[in-house]
């Protein structure tokens, strides 16, 4: 077991968001989260990587409780994410960016005298993502200045450079065009075999991807977990179809 | 001993009238437009430079003592209007930047006035000798009382319900409350942001300028008192959290009365105490007293 | 290298100066080399970290004030324990206030400096006795290196040996600046400068950052403020006024700060377009407030931005 949440509420005044979700990944898997717009899937996520305290509820990762302790001490945990509205640092550069992940992630950043540039770890280190994640020709680009895909990218591409054990993805492939689509999602496999990453969870909304790569499917709903099981089971569930996925012309 | 406490607690009222006004305009721009506007103080100095200049010309004209209140009021009000030309032409043009920009703004305009009113009223002081006791004084337990404190502390209540009332009664406060809540659901209900800011940094200026006159019979119009005010109504504000007109309210009453108790026990102190309790404040409650956002 | 070359002529034209320009010019200087270690700290607060002090006067009236009791009271007059002491103390002061203040953003971070700065000053006014008041505390001359020059004539002390001290202490002072920039500590300050969220994601404690780069800003500005002392023999209050504290962000704003000299440039534009311009008229803070007011709206990248014309789009209301 890597992540587990039980019973977690969360509460914006008298609006319920999240009513009683639990869950559980484990080791080795790829879960994606699906559910209609409203649904709490963004809640799930930030309550998961402590950017929000759930209102009732505990989240435990590798088997410590971790509810509230914040993203920077999850992130020094193994925890990393990436976000649904793109978040990049726009006056650094991919390769700055992807530094920056480093420093984090050797601990290098209470280092006010030594060089950056004659850090060959972290160097190294940015380097590789940088090539994993295809960004090579643009790593002195600035990240404000990078088409909205590669923004997309790097944001993915930072977390992974913290060579986390758990990656949680929103929406990852959100406002990118179809061909994108899946160049991401084989580079983001190809990169957590690398950087052995032990778990995925993603929140995706393109139905495709999310049958394509998913090990397990959690189908949110109005703050509830409506249903949680293996992708055929999912697509066999009526309730499931009707409230995520719609009908579809021909099943996969 | 009641004389001394009644003195004490009366000049520090007086001192919260003023000190209301000069606050009120400060939160009215912050409320609605979000900036925090440096330049208050400056304004405040305008209005006491134009109100002493207002009052000596109307003296020169002849016109009774009595009735000076008048000039010097709306002298106040009419130099609010430089309002208007600092937020069309300058303010206007950094709203959809940082505020620390809007801020560095506002220090420009502080520089600025600090020098244009040197140009126009020289470097001494100026003031409105003889005035002040024109309406004579009364006993209040004991205590003397110039009249004209209480003129002042009555209008600046007259002022501070009258500001109530445009925020709860009419058209124009509800779109100031509303436009300081959530600007953009105001504009998509079609709410004409420039015209509103204009309005609202002018009346801003004009509490501020009319609180600048209305101070001239009690001080002389010097040349530091804007840069020096500004730290005092900096200190209402927080305490009485910032956008909040309840807050200016308590918040002047308790720097102005809280500086006024010190003055008399310990001058040192002064507004050492004040700073103090804005550093309390803010650590302890950023929003103030009656504040709305969270720091 | 372009940029190196010019920063090397440059160097030598301020060392060269003593010796080609005229006394009322390189007396100039002085000033600008103690505000330029001032506002090489200043910037690492504003341009790297992201947070506008407006009351960061009160470490250079630390500084100052260090220096002048332990010249007049202390008996001490070696300018290294001047600015040893300085840098202490400034420090030491900004570990509560830095401890205080870099828990919040913006106007707030803006608001509760400027309220630990006017404490400073009004302390430093109102406690007259201990402090001389309004009419400041006299900062003797120190001696350099160990030797006291006391007997030399004013004039040939300041723009001779203090000259050449204090921009020794200048390219220290810039020199340690540029390694903090480069290292990974400045990567981390500037991540926090550009998405203090994402930043925390990745690992970087936000408000810890913050608080190291408020506290090396204080050092820097209590040296610079030791260094202020010494050229006209006497500090006082006003150092520590809130205006001055607006002087320091619109210096470093005029320069550039986003770029690692442009505080500097700033340090020297200022002081030099202010003699200019005082000499010709005394209203000096009308032409200097009409020119940030045009920086800020046309140029906020300030003059190394119009330079380099690597114009990063100037942060806006999102």
């Amino acid at each position: 077991m890597i992540l587990q949440a039980d019973g977690l509420r969360k509460f914006y005044g008298e609006f319920c968001a999240l009513d009683g979700v639990s869950l559980r990944v484990d080791a080795g898997e790829f879960v994606s989260i699906i559910g209609p717009n409203g649904a709490g899937k963004s809640t799930l996520i930030n309550i998961l990587t402590g950017i929000t305290r759930p209102s009732a509820g505990s989240v435990r990762f590798k088997d410590r409780e971790v509810g509230g302790i914040g993203p920077v001490r999850l992130a020094r945990l193994g925890m990393a994410r990436s976000f649904q509205l793109v978040q990049i640092f726009p006056d650094l550069t991919v390769l700055e960016t992807l530094q920056a992940a480093g420093v984090a992630r050797l601990g290098r950043g209470g280092r006010l005298f030594a060089s950056l540039a004659g850090d060959r770890e972290v160097q190294e280190a940015a380097l590789e993502v940088v090539e994993l994640f295809g960004l090579g020709d643009k790593r002195h680009t600035l990240a404000r200045q990078l088409p909205q895909g590669d923004k997309k990218l790097l944001d993915v591409a930072s977390a992974f450079a913290l060579r986390p054990e758990i990656i949680l993805l929103d929406e990852p492939t959100s406002g990118v065009s179809t061909a994108d689509k899946t160049a991401i999602m084989e580079t983001l496999v190809t990169a957590s075999r690398r950087i052995g990453l032990r778990a995925i969870i993603q929140v995706e909304h393109d139905m495709d991807i999310v049958f394509a790569y998913s090990d397990r499917i959690i189908a949110l709903h109005e703050g509830k977990v409506l249903a949680d099981a293996a992708p055929a089971a999912i697509q066999a569930d009526q309730r499931v179809i009707d409230t995520v996925i719609g009908r579809r012309a021909g099943a996969r | 001993m009641t004389q001394h406490v009644v003195n004490v607690l009366l000049s520090g009222v007086f001192h919260a009238s003023i000190l209301f006004l000069v606050a009120a305009g400060l939160q009215v721009v912050f409320g609605v437009q979000k900036i925090f506007n440096l330049a208050c103080g400056s304004f405040y100095a305008l209005g006491a430079y134009a109100g002493v200049s207002a009052v000596g010309w109307y003296a020169g004209a002849g016109g009774p003592p009595a009735l000076f209140i008048l000039p010097l009021a709306l002298a106040g009000l009419a130099v609010g209007a430089v309002g208007i030309v600092v937020e069309r032409g300058l303010l206007s043009f950094v709203y959809d930047r940082d505020e620390t920009f809007q801020l560095l703004l506002t220090f420009a305009v502080v520089l600025m006035m600090e020098d244009a009113i040197r140009m126009i009223w020289g470097t001494s002081p100026r003031s409105t000798s003889g005035l002040y006791l024109t309406y004579g004084q009364v006993r209040i337990l004991g205590a003397v009382v110039p009249v004209y404190n209480l003129i002042v502390i009555a209008a600046s209540l007259a002022i501070a319900l009258s500001i109530g009332w445009l925020l709860t009664r009419t058209t124009f406060g509800r779109i100031m409350r509303a436009t300081a809540d959530n600007r953009e659901m105001a504009e998509a209900l079609g709410v004409d942001m420039r015209r509103v800011y204009a309005k609202v940094f002018t009346l801003g200026t004009a509490l501020g300028t009319l609180g600048g006159a209305l101070v001239i019979p009690a001080t002389a119009a010097m040349s530091e008192m804007g840069i020096e005010l500004i730290v005092e109504a900096f200190a209402v504000v927080v305490i009485g959290g910032l956008g909040s007109m309840r807050g200016a309210f308590v918040g002047a009453l308790a720097v102005g009365v809280l500086r006024s108790i010190a003055i008399s026990v310990y001058p040192e102190l002064e507004m050492l105490l004040i700073y103090l309790i804005v550093i309390g404040v803010l650590v302890a409650r950023p929003r103030g007293l009656f504040g709305g956002a969270a720091a | 290298m372009k940029g190196g070359l010019v920063v090397v002529v440059a160097t030598g034209a301020v060392a060269a100066a003593p010796l080609v320009a005229s006394t009322y010019h390189v007396l100039l200087m002085l000033p600008f080399m103690a505000y330029a270690v001032v506002l090489l700290g200043l910037n690492l607060l504003f341009g790297y970290a992201g947070l506008v002090s407006f009351g960061h006067a009160l470490f250079i009236g630390i500084g100052a004030y260090t220096g002048a009791f332990l010249t007049t009271h202390g008996r001490v007059r070696s300018l290294e324990v001047i600015l040893v002491c300085a840098a202490v103390l400034g420090g030491l002061v900004a570990v509560p206030v830095a401890a205080l203040c870099v828990r919040y953003v913006k106007i707030y971070f803006g608001m509760l400096t400027l309220a630990f700065g006017m404490v400073f000053y009004t302390f430093v006014l109102k406690f007259y006795r201990l402090t001389g008041g309004d009419e400041g505390t006299p900062f003797l001359r120190p001696s350099l290196l160990g030797r006291s020059l006391d007997a030399m004539p004013k004039i040939d002390y300041l723009v001779g040996p203090y000259y050449y001290y204090a921009l020794a202490v200048l390219i220290l002072a810039t020199l340690g600046m540029w390694r903090i920039v480069h290292s990974p500590f400045g990567l981390c300050l500037k991540t926090i400068r550009d998405n203090p969220v994402k930043a925390e994601t990745l690992g970087i404690g936000v408000t810890r950052y913050r608080f190291y780069a408020f506290i090396i800003s204080a050092i820097y500005a209590a040296v610079g403020g030791a260094l202020l002392g010494p050229p006209t023999g006497n500090v006082d209050p006003t150092l520590a006024y809130w205006t001055h504290s607006g002087n320091l962000v619109f210096m470093t704003l005029l320069g550039g700060f986003a770029s690692f000299f442009g505080p500097v440039v700033g340090a020297f534009v200022f002081i030099y377009l202010q003699n200019w311009v005082m000499s010709i008229v005394p209203y000096w803070r009308l032409i200097f407030g009409a020119m940030l007011a045009i920086i800020v709206i046309f140029a906020p990248q300030g003059l190394m931005g119009l330079v380099t014309r690597r114009r990063p789009v100037p942060p806006s209301r999102a």
